[in-house]
């Protein structure tokens, strides 16, 4: 059926761009109503995706494509156009949904910050260039928006720029990205050389790569092309091992690690691979790739969660094993298992992030051991992130259940020891959002403004709200028993994939991490350092992040300084030293001549004589050679 | 290049040692130290040359050479040398640069003048002059040349005014 | 033959210019003019004999370049005489006028 609304989906990129533009051009003279303006602009994106989306799913649509030719080069031709299929459209929704609500966020957030235009300006831009990733119909439009919202999370977290942290972690975000979309360049130039027409749209895409048509191009160039674009996804998504930078990216505000770094870009790799699956599937190697190191991720960083004391460093690590677990999802052929826990986690994990940055507005500081018992005295953020905590630990009926049981089913039923992999790291989760939360609004204060703490105002507790009540219901748009999430995406009619192993296992080893946490932190029947006066090593060893970071300073970041320094020096030396050689020898010369024009008669007869005898040797001499 | 058909006659001979003489009498007019010596020694070459014309059958202009040359020019520059100071010599002031560029620069043109000579291959004379040179000369002077010579007068007459004009002392404006 | 006297007039020409270049003091500068002069005139007088065509032109040509050098030379001598008065010396490096 053809659909209405989706032709006019390219307004949805178009309000925030409009935003953005309107607040570079005037942000200064307009400060408070330019970030009424880009809230305005993210809610009529919001409006106009619910109502695409809930066109789509009102009887089975067909994809809108629309757009025009922008680069022809011979028979080469490159469309600029988007396309709306139901994936684009549930993406959409979530984009502008969580975009909107974070906008609102902020007003309260970033109240009497001077740069509150810069900010918002920003953040309109990366809502552009996100939506804009999401309805690319091809993998070059796509990369190009995928290289501006790296650009605008360099921006947003080095917002703060007169801080030396943030500087770096900006830093150290877009080198890190950059490595990463290094892979994905090289899998669109392969892709460019081996499809027929150099088609780079998705629909030639899985055209080509579609098992019917299979051989076109050879399994080892296909391994190749989508190992490739895994490298692009795990930059993005921060995956083992790009994840460095993701943690350190909490130098920004927490309205953006909400926007960005938990909701929409990092999820922007997990939405490359399942836009480019068809690539996937053809590759056995691949799949296995992908698998092994989504499920590595998830238990390397929910290992590292829990011994970190910074409340935002502790969201980060599990944002990462989250994604982790995506990955797991689409190694063992599980789309809808992949989207379904990115829709879900995009709201539990803003959830958090934004009860975080309520709670670091009242008390002032990011370090749990200086928080507690703010439960009292902040009745909604805590009753919110309870909420939170609950969903992404897996507790039933609430919607992270729902959406990490799908994955641990899937894994299940491909891989067994992966399903075991994933479990434990469910563990983990359930223990140290546990620890999290009893740390942060139970027990007494201990902090200094602890005693003080007030809940924040309307416009910061208000999309907490929203967002609660989207962590609890979004689950069941995809129960074992009625797969309707998984049937609208993909088109295929999903297998029943309950299986009771997995929802017991699952549920148990959630409500095991949350007593065990109850035990040591509310009750205190088990001694908090335990482990840390046992084995400090250990611990040591998962406070410093397994010491990744200092293993790449050392073996990258010290060698190309060293690089740069030496071709510093040879630049001073060799090339300046050779520019300065040139003037010094011009000097020189024209030194010399001065000595020539001494005014003497005899200098210049001598000259004279020389030129002659050169001049006759030269040309009567060319007998000779 | 370098095998000279020389036959030893006499002419030869008296060759030989006039250009010899002309030859040491211009390196030592270089390279004596007084500036007298140095016209002096110009003075004998001179004279050689004038013997080298005398070989060469041209005895007016043999005689001429010393008349003009060996008389005029050099007592001329004596005079010269005389009203100016001589008296303090080359000074001990070298120009090291100048005087080896200068005997490379000159050595050089001697090779190219010598390589051409060399490599030109002269034919034998077809006639020889004829015997009584002042005779032909004067001959050839006033027919031929003749106004060559009027314009020659002219210069020397203009370079002697000139001189004069020139060298005037310049009177005292009472 | 006529090699000989030209590789001699060659010589004295070279041993003139020499001179030219080389000497400090001016009177000797126009010394070694005359050299020069005297042995262009040695070239034209046995290309007079010993040339292609033997002729007298060779002679009356050199006869005009001697009378034209007497003449420099007197000249010259002037024109150095009026410099010494101004200058007080005749040393030729210290005539360096041309460089302004």
């Amino acid at each position: 059926m053809a659909t209405v609304f989706s032709p006019y989906a390219w307004l949805v990129p178009a309000f925030p761009f409009v935003a953005f533009a309107v607040l570079t051009a005037f942000g200064r003279s307009l400060s408070r109503t330019g970030a009424w303006l880009a809230t305005a602009g993210t809610f009529l994106s919001l409006v106009l995706s619910l109502v695409i989306a809930i066109e789509r799913m009102t009887g089975a649509a067909e994809d809108y494509r629309g757009g025009y030719e922008w680069l022809r080069i011979g028979d080469f031709s490159l469309p600029f156009g988007f396309e709306v299929t139901n994936l684009a459209a549930l993406m959409l929704v979530v984009v502008t949904l969580v975009a909107f609500l974070v906008n609102l966020y902020s007003l309260g957030y970033m109240k009497g910050d001077d740069r509150i235009s810069v900010f918002f300006a920003y953040v309109s831009l990366f809502t552009f260039s996100m939506l804009g990733l999401v309805l690319a119909d091809n993998l070059l439009l796509l990369y190009i928006f995928w290289e501006l919202v790296g650009v605008c999370s360099f921006l947003l977290v080095g917002f703060w720029y007169q801080k030396p942290e943030a500087k770096a972690a900006a830093k150290k975000a877009f080198i890190v990205t950059r490595i990463g979309d290094i892979g994905l360049l090289i899998a669109i130039l392969l892709l460019f050389w081996y499809m027929p027409d150099h088609a780079l749209d998705f629909v030639s895409l899985h055209n080509v790569f579609d098992p019917q048509n299979g051989g076109t191009i050879s399994l080892g160039i296909t391994t190749l092309i989508a190992l490739l674009i895994f490298l692009g996804a795990a930059g993005k998504s921060g995956q083992f091992p790009l994840h460095v930078w993701l943690p350190d990216a909490m130098e920004g505000p927490t309205p953006i690690s909400a926007l960005i770094h938990a909701a929409t870009m990092v999820a922007a790799g997990v939405f490359l691979v399942v836009r480019t699956f068809d690539v996937f599937e053809a590759s056995q190697a691949a799949m296995d790739t992908v698998a092994i190191i989504g499920a590595f991720t998830a238990i390397f960083a929910a290992t590292i969660g829990l011994a970190q004391n910074d409340i935002k460093r502790v969201l980060a690590y599990s944002t990462v094993s989250q994604l982790g677990y995506m990955m797991l999802a689409l190694g063992v052929g599980s789309v809808p298992g992949a989207m379904f826990h990115l829709f879900t986690h995009a709201f539990f994990k803003a959830l958090l992030f934004l009860g975080a940055g309520s709670v670091i507005h009242a008390v002032h500081t990011q370090d749990i051991r200086e928080m507690g018992g703010l439960g009292r005295r902040m009745k909604i953020t805590a009753w919110t992130f309870g909420i939170g905590a609950l969903s992404l630990s897996g507790i039933p009926p609430l919607a992270g259940f729902w959406s990490k049981d799908a994955i641990l089913a899937a894994a299940l039923a491909d891989r067994p020891w992966l399903f075991v992999v994933g479990a434990i790291a469910a563990f983990f989760t359930a223990l140290y959002m546990s620890r999290l939360f009893f740390l942060v609004f139970f027990g007494k204060p201990r902090g200094e403004h602890g005693a003080q703490a007030k809940e924040s105002p309307g416009v910061m507790t208000f999309p907490l709200l929203v967002l609660a009540a989207l962590a609890v219901v979004a689950g069941f748009a995809n129960t074992p028993w009625n797969g309707w999430l998984g049937q609208w995406l993909t088109g295929n009619a999903e297998a029943d994939h309950a299986s009771a192993l997995a929802i017991v296992v699952s549920v148990a080893v959630g409500l095991l991490g949350f007593y065990i946490g109850w035990l040591v932190y509310v009750k205190g029947a088990v001694r908090r350092d335990v482990l840390s006066s046992r084995l400090p090593g250990v611990v040591r060893l998962l406070e410093r992040k397994y010491y990744i970071d200092e293993l790449y300073a050392w073996l990258f970041v010290r060698p190309l300084r060293a690089l740069g320094d030496a071709l510093t020096a040879f630049d001073t030396h060799v090339v300046d030293g050779a520019v300065r050689l040139v003037g010094a020898a011009a000097n020189g010369i024209g030194k010399l001549n001065t000595r020539l024009q001494n005014g003497q008669l005899q200098t210049y007869g001598l000259a004279g004589l020389l030129a002659l005898v050169v001049l006759v040797v030269a040309i009567a001499g060319r007998r000779f050679w | 290049m370098l095998n000279f058909n020389i036959d030893f006659t006499g002419e030869f001979f008296a060759f030989f040692l006039l250009s010899v003489c002309a030859i040491v009498g211009a390196v030592l007019a270089i390279n004596f130290a007084k500036v007298v010596h140095m016209a002096l020694s110009l003075a004998f070459t001179f004279v050689s040359l004038a013997g080298l014309f005398i070989l060469l059958q041209a005895e007016f202009v043999a005689f001429v050479q010393v008349l003009l040359y060996v008389g005029a020019v050099t007592i001329l520059m004596i005079f010269g040398i005389m009203m100016t100071k001589h008296q303090d010599e080359e000074k001990a002031r070298s120009r090291p640069l100048l005087e080896t560029l200068a005997a490379i620069g000159c050595l050089c043109l001697f090779g190219i003048l010598f390589y051409a000579i060399r490599a030109a291959s002269f034919p034998l004379p077809a006639a020889k002059l004829p015997d009584n040179n002042t005779l032909e000369i004067g001959k050839l002077l006033y027919s031929a040349y003749a106004i060559p010579f009027e314009l020659v007068s002219v210069l020397l007459t203009v370079a002697f005014i000139g001189a004069v004009a020139l060298a005037k002392r310049e009177e005292e404006k009472p | 033959m006529l090699a000989s006297y030209l590789t001699l007039a060659a010589v004295l020409f070279c041993i003139g210019f020499y001179g030219v270049l080389t000497k400090r003091n001016a009177i000797i500068v126009l010394l070694s003019i005359e050299l020069m002069l005297n042995a262009v005139n040695l070239n034209l007088v046995a290309f007079s004999k010993y040339g292609v065509n033997p002729a007298l032109t060779g002679q009356i040509f050199s006869l005009f370049t001697m009378t034209v050098a007497a003449a420099e030379a007197a000249v010259g001598i002037a024109v150095l005489i009026v410099l010494y008065r101004s200058k007080a010396t005749v040393n030729a490096d210290e005539f360096d006028e041309l460089r302004r």
